[in-house]
Order: C-alpha cells, then sequence, then structure tokens
C-alpha cells in the first residue's frame, strides 16, 4: 500500500467505524445515535488524520479546507442516514451537498462546483422536499410527533452497516493498492491538449481584446501572429523547451513575458495562467463538453426529455380509491382543524 | 431371367438433333398460367365470389395454347430450339470438369415437348372452361383455380425444362398441385387421406428420380439436355477420361432409377395405388391431372431419356421392367375395373390400365405407339372423365352404376350419352373410327414384332378385351336402358333444393349439363375424331404423333423405323436392316465379346432372323398387319359379352333403351361362378389392405418401439435435466423475498465478492 | 477564484484523501440504502451514492489535469435529475396507493 496508511489500522478504523454507523441507525427504543455518530466520524477522522500526515511527510498536503469540508461531508451524510425524519435528512443532504461543492472548489472544478449547488441543492433536493412533504402521513391526533413505523427504526443496522464496511475496506483496499501502480499525473496526452489549444488561445485573446491574430499550429504549440503589430502569442506544452527556444525567437517577447505570459499547459499549466488571460474552468469545461463528447451530450438531452415525458405521464394517473381510504384520508387531513 | 427381354435393335448412329435458338418469348406460356395463379391468388384474397377467376384461367390458358401453337408452327422440325430465359444456378467448386453445376432457366423444345404442350395447354383451356361451370358455387373457386393453374405452370416446367433441376422442379410441383386438388375438399377425411396417399406413394418415386438425377449429374457432369444428349450420342461419360458409357454401370443404372419415378408418377405396379383414390378430387382435376396430362409425365420422363434407357452396349434393365411392369399393371387394373360400381373409379383403373400400355409400349421400343397412345388417351379419356363429371353432377354425386340407368332417354342428357358414347368406344378400341384403337394398335402389333415381347403382346391384348368389356359395361348399365336413378348424397349445388329422393327419382330432378360443359364435351368429342386424322397424315412415319416423336430425343432409337400400324412396317424393315447392330441379350459380356450365344433367340444372326425366331408372324401374317384383324375382334368381343351382360342383348332386343333386370340378373348369376374371384376383383385384389400389412402394420409397431423409447429414455433424460433447475428454483425461491433491500443487498454482496476476486486473484 | 486550486497540488497522497471521502460516502450511501425502510430516504441515499462518484470523478480530473471527469459529473448530474423526476413521481404514486412509504409495502411485487 506503499506506506500511505498501514493496513491493520485501516481496518481497525473502518471496523471502528462499522460499529459507530450501526450504533447510530434509528432503533425503535434506546439508540444512542450521537455516540455512534461520533465514534464513526471519529474513525473516518482517524484515517484523514493519518493521511495527512502522510501527505505532510511528502509535501502533498492538500487544502487545510479539505479537511474541514470533507468530515462536514461525512457528517452530514451520516445524519442523512441516521435521522428519523425524512425533512431533517434531506436538508442534511443538503449539507453534504454544500460541502461536497466546496471540496470541488478545492479541485479547482468551480463550474461544476456551482453547478452541483444550482442543480442539486436547488433543484433536487427541494423536490425531494416536496415530496416528503407531499407524502407524509400527517401526524395523528394522540401521538403528535411520533414517528412512521417506517422510518422509526432501521432494518438490519449490523448486517448492513457490516456489508457496507466490508465494501468500503475492499474499496480502500483497491484504492490504495492501485495508486501508486498510477502512471504519473501530467502524462496526459498532449496531443489531445494541442487540439484544444486553437480555442483556447483564441478565447484568450479575444477576453484580452486582441482581435485578428491568425492562429497557426507549431511544433511547440500553437502561435498567434499579429500582422499589423507582428506580436506572438505562442502557447507550448513543454516549458523547458519553450524558454529554451526563446532566445532565438525575437517576435515571442512582444507580447508576453516569458514564463508569465506564455500559457504553459503542461507541469505548471495552472500555476502558470496568467491572471485575466488565462482560459478558466467553464470554458475548458465547456469546450471538453461540446468539443468532446457531442454524442453524450445529445444523449443527455434526451433523456432528460423522456424523463420529463413520462414525469408527466405519471402525473396525470389518477388513483381509484376506494370509499372507506377516501373517508380514511378526509379524517386524516381533515382532523388538525 | 431377361431371356425374354425385348431385344434393341440400337440405331447407333442417330444423330441427336441439332440445337437452335428458339423464339425469347416462349417463357410467356409458362409464365402465363403462373400469372392465372397468382391472379387466381388475388381473387381468393379478395374474396371475389365471381366466376372471374374461371375466365382469368380460361383466358390465359388459351392465350398460352395460342402462343404454343404458333411456337409449334415455327418450328423448325429438324432441330431442337432452345431457350434460355435466365441462367438459374452458376455454380463452380475447381478448375476440372465435371466441378461446376450450371443451368439454366430454359426449355428444349423438341417434338415431344410440343406434343405435351399442345395438348397440355389444349386440354387445360377446355377443362378449365368446364370447370368453370363444374366448380360453380363452390367456396373454394379461386382456390380451384389457383391450382389448376400452378399445374399447368408446373407441367410446362415439367415438359419445356431443358435441364433436370428444372423437370424435376415441375415434377415436384405437379405433384403438389395434385395434392392440393386431390384435397380440395379438404373437409371430407377421406378426401384428406386420398391427398395423403397421393403424395406419399409418390415421394417413392420421386425419390428414384432425384437419385436418378444425381447420378445423371455425377456421371455426366451436367443436367443441361442438350450436353447430355451429346454426350449420350458420343458414348461417353463427362468425366476428363470420356469413359465409353457401355463401360459403366450408371449407364443401366440411371434408366432405373428414373424409371423409379416414371413408375410413381404414372401409377404403374406397384405405385398404382394413389391413382383411384385420387378421384376425391374435382372430376376436372381427375380428367386434366390423373388422366390426360400429369400422369402421362412417367412416360414423358422415359421418353425422353429413350436414348439412354436403350443404350447400345448395356443390359437394359430398366427397359424390360419398364415393359413388363407396363403390361401387367395393364391386365391387373383392368381385371379390377371389371368389378367395380363407382364409375369414376372404373375410369380411373382403365387410366392406370392404359397407363400401361404405354409403358408396354416404351418396353417394346415403340416410342411412337406410346406416344400416340398417350396423345389420344389423353383426349378421349378427359372427355370420359368429364361425361361421368357431369353426371355425378347431375345426379348429386351419384356414382355407383348400379343405381344410375337410361341417361339416354333423360332430357338434356344426349349431349353426354353421345359424347360418352365416343370416348368409351375409344377406349374400347371400336375398329377404324376411333383414334385409341389405331394407337392401342401400335403398341401391340410393336409387341408382337420385338423379339420376346410376344408374351407382353398377349397380355395387350388380353387386356385389349377387358378393356372393351368394362367400358361398355359401364356404358350400357348408366346410359342406356329403363330410365331410372336415385341421386347421391351430395348436395353441394343448394339452388336444385330437391330432397333425398331415395328410392327412384320421385322429387329428384338431375340437374342437366349447361353450355359449357356441352361444348367442351363437343370439342372433345371431335378432337378424340381428328386425332385419327393427325394419325393418317403422313402415314409411313407414324402421323403426326409419328413425325414429332421422331424428331425428339425419343425418336434416337427407331428399331423398326418410324412405322405406324399400318402396312408401312415394310417400308420399316426396309430401313431397319440397314441399322441393326445388334440383339440385346441378359448378358453384357456375352455381346461384349461379339458373339451373341445362339441360345438366346434372337440373340444371333441377322434382324430377319432375330424377328423371325420371335414369333414375328402371327396367322400367317406379319403382326401389324395381323394386329389390325385381331385387335378389331378383340375389342367387338368384349364388347358384345357388355351388351350380352349388362346390354340389349341380354334382353335378346337390340334397341337402345330396352335393358331390364333380366340383363342384369344375367350379370349376377355368373358371378357365384366366379366363386371367390370376383369378390377379391371387387376389393382391388387386397392390394391396399396387402400394403397395410406389409408396410403400414410393421411402420406402426416400429413407431410404438420408438414412441416408449422417446417416452421412457429420451423423455426421461429430458425431464430429469428438467428438474435440475427446477431443485434450484426452489432452492434459491426464498430469496426472493420482495424486500427491497434484500436485492440490494444481494447486489452490494455480488460486488463485494467481485472485488474479493480480483483483490486475491489479480 | 483560483485561491483554493492554486496553493494545492494534486498528488498521489491528496488523490488519496479525495477517494477516501468518495469511498466513505458511497459506503455511508449503501447502508443507508439497506437499512432504511421510507423509500425517499432510499432515494437519498442513491444520490448520495451518484455525490460519491462525482467526487471521485473530480478528484480524478484535477489529478490527470483535464476536464473529462468534470463532463462526465455533468452527465451523473443530468441521470440524477432523471431519476429524481421519475422515482419522486412513481413514490407518489405508491404512497396514494398503500398510504405508506414502506419499502416493503410492495413486497407482494415478487416474481
Amino acid at each position: 500500500m506503499d506506506g500511505l496508511i498501514h493496513p491493520a489500522l485501516l481496518y481497525l478504523l473502518l471496523a471502528l467505524g462499522g460499529i459507530g454507523v450501526a450504533i447510530a441507525l434509528p432503533r425503535p427504543k434506546f439508540s444512542p445515535q450521537i455516540l455512534g455518530a461520533l465514534i464513526a466520524v471519529g474513525a473516518f477522522g482517524g484515517l484523514f488524520l493519518i493521511l495527512g500526515l502522510k501527505a505532510s511527510e511528502r509535501g502533498e498536503l492538500p487544502n487545510f479546507n479539505f479537511y474541514i469540508f470533507a468530515i462536514i461531508a461525512l457528517g452530514s451524510a451520516l445524519r442523512v442516514i441516521t435521522h428519523p425524519r425524512p425533512v431533517y435528512s434531506a436538508l442534511y443532504f443538503i449539507m453534504t451537498i454544500l460541502s461536497s461543492s466546496a471540496l470541488y472548489l478545492i479541485a479547482g472544478a468551480e463550474f461544476m462546483a456551482f453547478a452541483l449547488i444550482i442543480i442539486y441543492a436547488g433543484a433536487i433536493l427541494i423536490t425531494y422536499l416536496f415530496v416528503i412533504m407531499l407524502a407524509s402521513q400527517s401526524p395523528s391526533e394522540q401521538e403528535p410527533g411520533t414517528l412512521s413505523a417506517y422510518d422509526a427504526f432501521a432494518r438490519e443496522p449490523v448486517w448492513a452497516s457490516a456489508a457496507g464496511f466490508a465494501l468500503l475496506a475492499l474499496l480502500t483496499t483497491m484504492m490504495f493498492r492501485g495508486l501508486p501502480e498510477m502512471g504519473p499525473r501530467n502524462q496526459f496526452d498532449s496531443d489531445a491538449l494541442l487540439a484544444q489549444l486553437p480555442g483556447k488561445v483564441d478565447t484568450a485573446l479575444s477576453m484580452e481584446g486582441l482581435r485578428g491574430f491568425e492562429l497557426t499550429e507549431t511544433r511547440e504549440g500553437v502561435s498567434a501572429v499579429d500582422p499589423a503589430h507582428q506580436q506572438v502569442l505562442v502557447m507550448v506544452t513543454d516549458v523547458a523547451a519553450f524558454n529554451g527556444s526563446l532566445e532565438h525567437s525575437e517576435r515571442v517577447a512582444v507580447l508576453f513575458e516569458p514564463g508569465a505570459r506564455a500559457v504553459a499547459v503542461g507541469d505548471v499549466a495552472w500555476a502558470a495562467l496568467p491572471e485575466g488571460l488565462g482560459v478558466d474552468n467553464i470554458e475548458n469545461v465547456g469546450w471538453e463538453l461540446i468539443a468532446g463528447h457531442p454524442m453524450a451530450l445529445e444523449l443527455a438531452g434526451i433523456i432528460l426529455l423522456m424523463a420529463m415525458l413520462g414525469a408527466v405521464v405519471l402525473a396525470r394517473k389518477q388513483i381509484e380509491l376506494g370509499e372507506d381510504e377516501k373517508a380514511q384520508q378526509v379524517i386524516n387531513l381533515g382532523g388538525g382543524s | 431371367m431377361f431371356e425374354s427381354m425385348p431385344a434393341l435393335l440400337g440405331a447407333g448412329s442417330a444423330d441427336v438433333l441439332p440445337t437452335t435458338v428458339g423464339p425469347g418469348w416462349l417463357w410467356l406460356v409458362p409464365i402465363l398460367a403462373l400469372a392465372g395463379c397468382v391472379a387466381c391468388g388475388l381473387c381468393l384474397a379478395m374474396r371475389v365470389r365471381t366466376k372471374a377467376p374461371a375466365w382469368i384461367v380460361v383466358g390465359l390458358l388459351g392465350i398460352a395454347f395460342v402462343l404454343t401453337f404458333m411456337g409449334y408452327s415455327g418450328w423448325d422440325s429438324a432441330s431442337a430450339q432452345v431457350v434460355k430465359v435466365f441462367e438459374w444456378i452458376g455454380l463452380s467448386w475447381g478448375d476440372s470438369a465435371g466441378q461446376s453445376l450450371s443451368f439454366n432457366f430454359g426449355f428444349y423444345m423438341d417434338g415431344l415437348s410440343w406434343l405435351w404442350m399442345l395438348f397440355v395447354t389444349g386440354l387445360g383451356t377446355l377443362i378449365a372452361l368446364y370447370a368453370s361451370e363444374y366448380m360453380q358455387g363452390d367456396k373454394g373457386y379461386a382456390r380451384f383455380f389457383a391450382g389448376f393453374a400452378l399445374f399447368v405452370f408446373s407441367m410446362a416446367c415439367l415438359v419445356m425444362a431443358d435441364n433436370l433441376v428444372l423437370l424435376y422442379l415441375g415434377w415436384e410441383g405437379v405433384g403438389l398441385c395434385s395434392y392440393l386438388l386431390i384435397g380440395y375438399f379438404y373437409k371430407k377425411p377421406s378426401a384428406v387421406a386420398a391427398a395423403k396417399k397421393a403424395f406419399i406413394v409418390n415421394r417413392i418415386g420421386d425419390l428414384g428420380l432425384a437419385l436418378g438425377l444425381f447420378l445423371t449429374f455425377v456421371t455426366f457432369g451436367t443436367v443441361q439436355y442438350d450436353e447430355l444428349f451429346a454426350l449420350i450420342d458420343q458414348g461417353v461419360a463427362g468425366d476428363m477420361a470420356r469413359t465409353p458409357l457401355s463401360e459403366m454401370w450408371q449407364t443401366w443404372a440411371i434408366p432405373l432409377l428414373l424409371m423409379v419415378g416414371a413408375f410413381g408418377k404414372s401409377a404403374q405396379l406397384p405405385l398404382y395405388v394413389w391413382l383411384p383414390d385420387a378421384m376425391e378430387g374435382p372430376t376436372p382435376v381427375s380428367a386434366l391431372i390423373h388422366a390426360a396430362t400429369m400422369v402421362t409425365a412417367g412416360v414423358y420422363l422415359v421418353a425422353r431419356f429413350f436414348p439412354l434407357f436403350a443404350f447400345e452396349g448395356v443390359p437394359h434393365y430398366a427397359l424390360w421392367t419398364v415393359g413388363w411392369v407396363g403390361a401387367l399393371t395393364a391386365l391387373f387394373s383392368s381385371t379390377i375395373a371389371m368389378a367395380q360400381f363407382d364409375i369414376k373409379r372404373i375410369m380411373a383403373y382403365s387410366t392406370i390400365s392404359q397407363l400401361g400400355y404405354m409403358f408396354a409400349g416404351l418396353g417394346v421400343l415403340s416410342t411412337v405407339g406410346a406416344a400416340s397412345h398417350v396423345f389420344t388417351h389423353a383426349f378421349f379419356k378427359a372427355l370420359l372423365f368429364l361425361a361421368c363429371g357431369a353426371v355425378m353432377h347431375g345426379f348429386a354425386g351419384q356414382l355407383d352404376l348400379r343405381k344410375l340407368s337410361g341417361l339416354w332417354s333423360v332430357p338434356g342428357w344426349r349431349i353426354v350419352c353421345v359424347t360418352m358414347l365416343i370416348g368409351c368406344m375409344n377406349l374400347a378400341g371400336v375398329p377404324l373410327i376411333t383414334a385409341g384403337y389405331w394407337s392401342k394398335d401400335m403398341i401391340m402389333a410393336e409387341a408382337f414384332v420385338t423379339p420376346g415381347g410376344q408374351i407382353i403382346g398377349w397380355i395387350l391384348l388380353l387386356t385389349a378385351g377387358l378393356t372393351a368389356y368394362y367400358t361398355f359395361r359401364v356404358f350400357f348399365r348408366v346410359f342406356v336402358g329403363p330410365v331410372s336413378f336415385e341421386p347421391g348424397d351430395e348436395h353441394h349445388d343448394d339452388e336444385h333444393g330437391h330432397d333425398n329422393g331415395h328410392g327412384g327419382g320421385g322429387g329428384f330432378h338431375p340437374h342437366a349439363p349447361g353450355w359449357a360443359v356441352n361444348t367442351v364435351l363437343a370439342v372433345l368429342a371431335l378432337s378424340s375424331f381428328a386425332a385419327i386424322g393427325l394419325y393418317f397424315t403422313d402415314k409411313p412415319n407414324g402421323g403426326f404423333v409419328g413425325n414429332l416423336v421422331g424428331d425428339s430425343t425419343a425418336g434416337y432409337v427407331t428399331p423398326y423405323g418410324h412405322h405406324g400400324a399400318d402396312d408401312g412396317h415394310d417400308d420399316a424393315h426396309a430401313a431397319a436392316e440397314g441399322d441393326v447392330r445388334f440383339v440385346l441379350v441378359a448378358d453384357p459380356p456375352a455381346h461384349a465379346s461379339g458373339d451373341a450365344t445362339g441360345g438366346d433367340h434372337g440373340a444371333d444372326g441377322t434382324p430377319d432372323a432375330a424377328h423371325a425366331s420371335s414369333g414375328g408372324l402371327i396367322l400367317g401374317m406379319d403382326p401389324h398387319k395381323a394386329m389390325y384383324y385381331i385387335s378389331a375382334v378383340v375389342g367387338l368381343i368384349g364388347i358384345l359379352i357388355a351388351a350380352v351382360l349388362h346390354g340389349p342383348l341380354g334382353m335378346g332386343g337390340l334397341g337402345l333403351g330396352t335393358r331390364t333386370e333380366a340383363a342384369r340378373s344375367k350379370a349376377d348369376e355368373l358371378l357365384p361362378a366366379l366363386g371367390p374371384v370376383a369378390r377379391w376383383a371387387q376389393h382391388k385384389w387386397y392390394v391396399d389392405e396387402f400394403y397395410d400389412f406389409l408396410l403400414r402394420t410393421p411402420l406402426r409397431v416400429l413407431s410404438h418401439v420408438f414412441h416408449a423409447i422417446d417416452k421412457l429414455l429420451v423423455d426421461g433424460l429430458v425431464n430429469g435435466l428438467g428438474l435440475l433447475p427446477r431443485a434450484m428454483g426452489s432452492a434459491l425461491r426464498p430469496s426472493q423475498s420482495g424486500v427491497l433491500q434484500g436485492y440490494a443487498a444481494g447486489m452490494a454482496g455480488g460486488l463485494v465478492l467481485l472485488l474479493v476476486i480480483v483483490l486475491i486473484f489479480m | 477564484m483560483h485561491l483554493l486550486a492554486d496553493s494545492m497540488v494534486m498528488g498521489q497522497v491528496t488523490l488519496a484523501h479525495y477517494l477516501l471521502l468518495s469511498a466513505g460516502l458511497f459506503a455511508i450511501g449503501m447502508i443507508g440504502f439497506l437499512t432504511r425502510r421510507n423509500l425517499i430516504i432510499m432515494f437519498l441515499c442513491t444520490e448520495m451514492m451518484f455525490q460519491a462518484a462525482g467526487l471521485a470523478l473530480i478528484a480524478f480530473s484535477r489529478y490527470h489535469m483535464n476536464h473529462t471527469g468534470e463532463v462526465f459529473v455533468i452527465f451523473v448530474l443530468t441521470i440524477a435529475a432523471a431519476e429524481a423526476a421519475l422515482a419522486l413521481a412513481l413514490v407518489v404514486l405508491c404512497f396514494k396507493r398503500r398510504e405508506s412509504l414502506d419499502a416493503s409495502a410492495w413486497s407482494e411485487l415478487r416474481g
């Protein structure tokens, strides 16, 4: 496992987490949910702590915010499955979403972070809330605040937790075993990146208000030449090679300072992105989406359309209830007034 | 064993007809018939209730006949016309010869094809016209005519084919149409059984034909007639080495196989049993398919491959068999016909008998005689059937000759009676004025002339007498005498609205035939006379038919020249003398060595000697000449006996309509004297029962055995295997709890399992 | 905007953090799906498993310096939205029939 974490420790902590979750799941009578949640979150926290220590050894420590949001996400996820009231579950799930979107931001996926909030928290979860309210049994007069039987206690919490954490153990084992075998992270397909470069350069230039450039693909990358001013922008895939060849090229320096102004797509691509001129995340995603996966995009549209039609059909369905059931519903609905 | 095998004077140098390209529009002839079938199918689909299908078919077949006649007129009789419509199959799997199979959808039109096509399309048109009235009011009107047209198409393919495969297609096609039309009244169990019987019995014959086809291809490397007959003419097989045919066993085996096919289709012993039952079909079908055309396909096949049947240098097992089987069939079925009471069945047995004549004719090398008899028989037998059909139609399905009498005096039936009389005279062979007399005569004379054929000749002669007797038995019983009839129990024509007038025709009014039936009967009656005229057009060569046969592959071997039954035999003799090479004996090595043994009569010496030693002279006259008188006398004697036992002479009176109960009893008186023979004949010599015992009973026992094996062993195995999943299912059924999470847990467990496997083994 | 991103170096250890979190979310979602009886909560748990997958995709996207992973998250969202629309409509229908959101109320649907 390449020393990321000791297997015994990993399994111990996971077993602890499983016990915690099992305790935290709702039970009909005595249910020390807080204790279970604490145990579970503590187990996860321990895992992250060990990983963080290892990361600081290697100088690959993630942003501190990561730990905060990771714990929030896990904690609220636990609450989602342990809270006996569905409305709270949904609200906790929104919290999970929010912390997830923060983690997206940390990973540099700004567009997806906000899209997640808008779509999930804003649309889907609100739908859930509506349905929860629509489909919940109204509390009876005699025992206000009681739960439905199916919300009050979990089904086979011990076995389910055991299965879940066994799966988690296997997944993490796989992951940690597989990570060292993964190729170097910058071993990306430079050809594919090069293919995207013209679009990126064009976007970058137009955002700067620079127009009329002729784009040509060169060996190092893409050069943009303004015929009037003889200005050149070069985007390269290999900064070192680019810097080496720079002295022989006077035109490159006209507009962009070496290293600072050149958009180098490679080792330090994100760090070297010039402020204001860089291609931001949303454009990248857009480019990837439209240029890379047009077919999938169309299919996604069709799926959404079909889902819409299906929802319409289902929603139009009339349920014929018997007289007794109707009477029961009237009593249920009018009970409070 | 083969001592009495007919000797053969092979005209080895006889030339194969050169081929020329025929008129391209000839394909219209079969296609018109097919179009008729399709049109009737459309009528069937659109539920047309009118007579439109009949008129479509009559019209199209009429056009086909006219086209055939035009083609025949434009035919240069010195050559065979070959018409290629399209290449049907072209396969090759090697470089050397014989490793390719290619043939056309094409036609080979020589005299034989023209002869058959002329009467197939001509009779087809006439009988379709007849059926337009006969089948009126039937629910399956369009279905009937669809099958009818399809039959004509298939028959045209069979006859016009320029290769064996197309012939086979037509062969099976006519078999199918026969099956469909026999089983036309498919709600009648007897009709269905008859159709099945016809189909299955024909399968046996078709197996022979198929094997013959395969063997032909293997031997000659081709199935195209022109190439095939050229090879046979050269006497070599189609392989690279050009092996002489006289050294190959295939040369006599192919004809034997083809012969089996011919026996099946043409209802010869022992495969004749289907034809009498085939009378369950509508009468026009019986007339066209089971009397005039389809059943002569076997004769056509043998005639077409006559060069191979009569190939010199190999023993002629097939030809010998054909002759003897034909003669025996003729005798056998005529004895059955004598004892039957159903007039349509009598006609059926007479058809078998006459087909026997044709095969005997082929066996004694008289292709001209056989073809002539096919031609004349087609007309008069169709006539007889159609007349019987008219009677049956008019008397509500009554066919028992004991229950019908004196139709001559019933108003509206005169044309039927007259035409029936003409048909009977033809069948009985009334001398001089009937075509049947001349063609039958030709065969019998030839039998006596051919070395080794005398016994066949005597058998045929006896049969001629019997034929005359049973034919006029029908006529005298049904058409002459006091008027008395009982209607049958078939009321397929409700418009007559008669009651079941049993016990005399009290409330029953026979439904006299209409104009179409009468017209067709009259035309056919006239045609049967016209056939005599055609016969005399060119006497030395056997007339019209003789010319046609002479200009075909069947004319390849003309041992005694193209002689007819007239005194042209002298010329024929003279012509034959030059051609005679050898006389066939049973033992191939004997004549392979060149000196046939003297012990075999006719095996040595000149043809004259052969002729003489084979008892050529009858009554001190040449057989040809003598046969005129002998067969005429025999025929007349047969008629006379019929008249005494069943007809006016029995009463002593000569006038028509004077037959009485006395005459009837006269015939019946004789029955006890015959002992069980009459009963046996009436029961068709128990052949069906014999076949039942011989074939069906063992098969049934066998099927029970296999059924038991199937039940116990195979089913046991399969059911045992079936228990396995059932046991597994009942073991796993509890997991199908309906609880959603149970299934999810299953999925999770599967994922866990998968990951464990990956972790451990990868 | 780049504040968070700039300070992060996505090494293998960092990726491990993300993946651990993702796996944890997935496991919790699965446990929830297996234990809770309320149909709506069960669907919420499937959404949580979607979230876990999305998080892993984002992490890998960052790790590999391309945007394919992010694009796939869009598709995940699409499927989640479609599923929510249909599943919730079905849940409402089921509730109208049985007056209960218990998944085992429909256990007679077994084959």
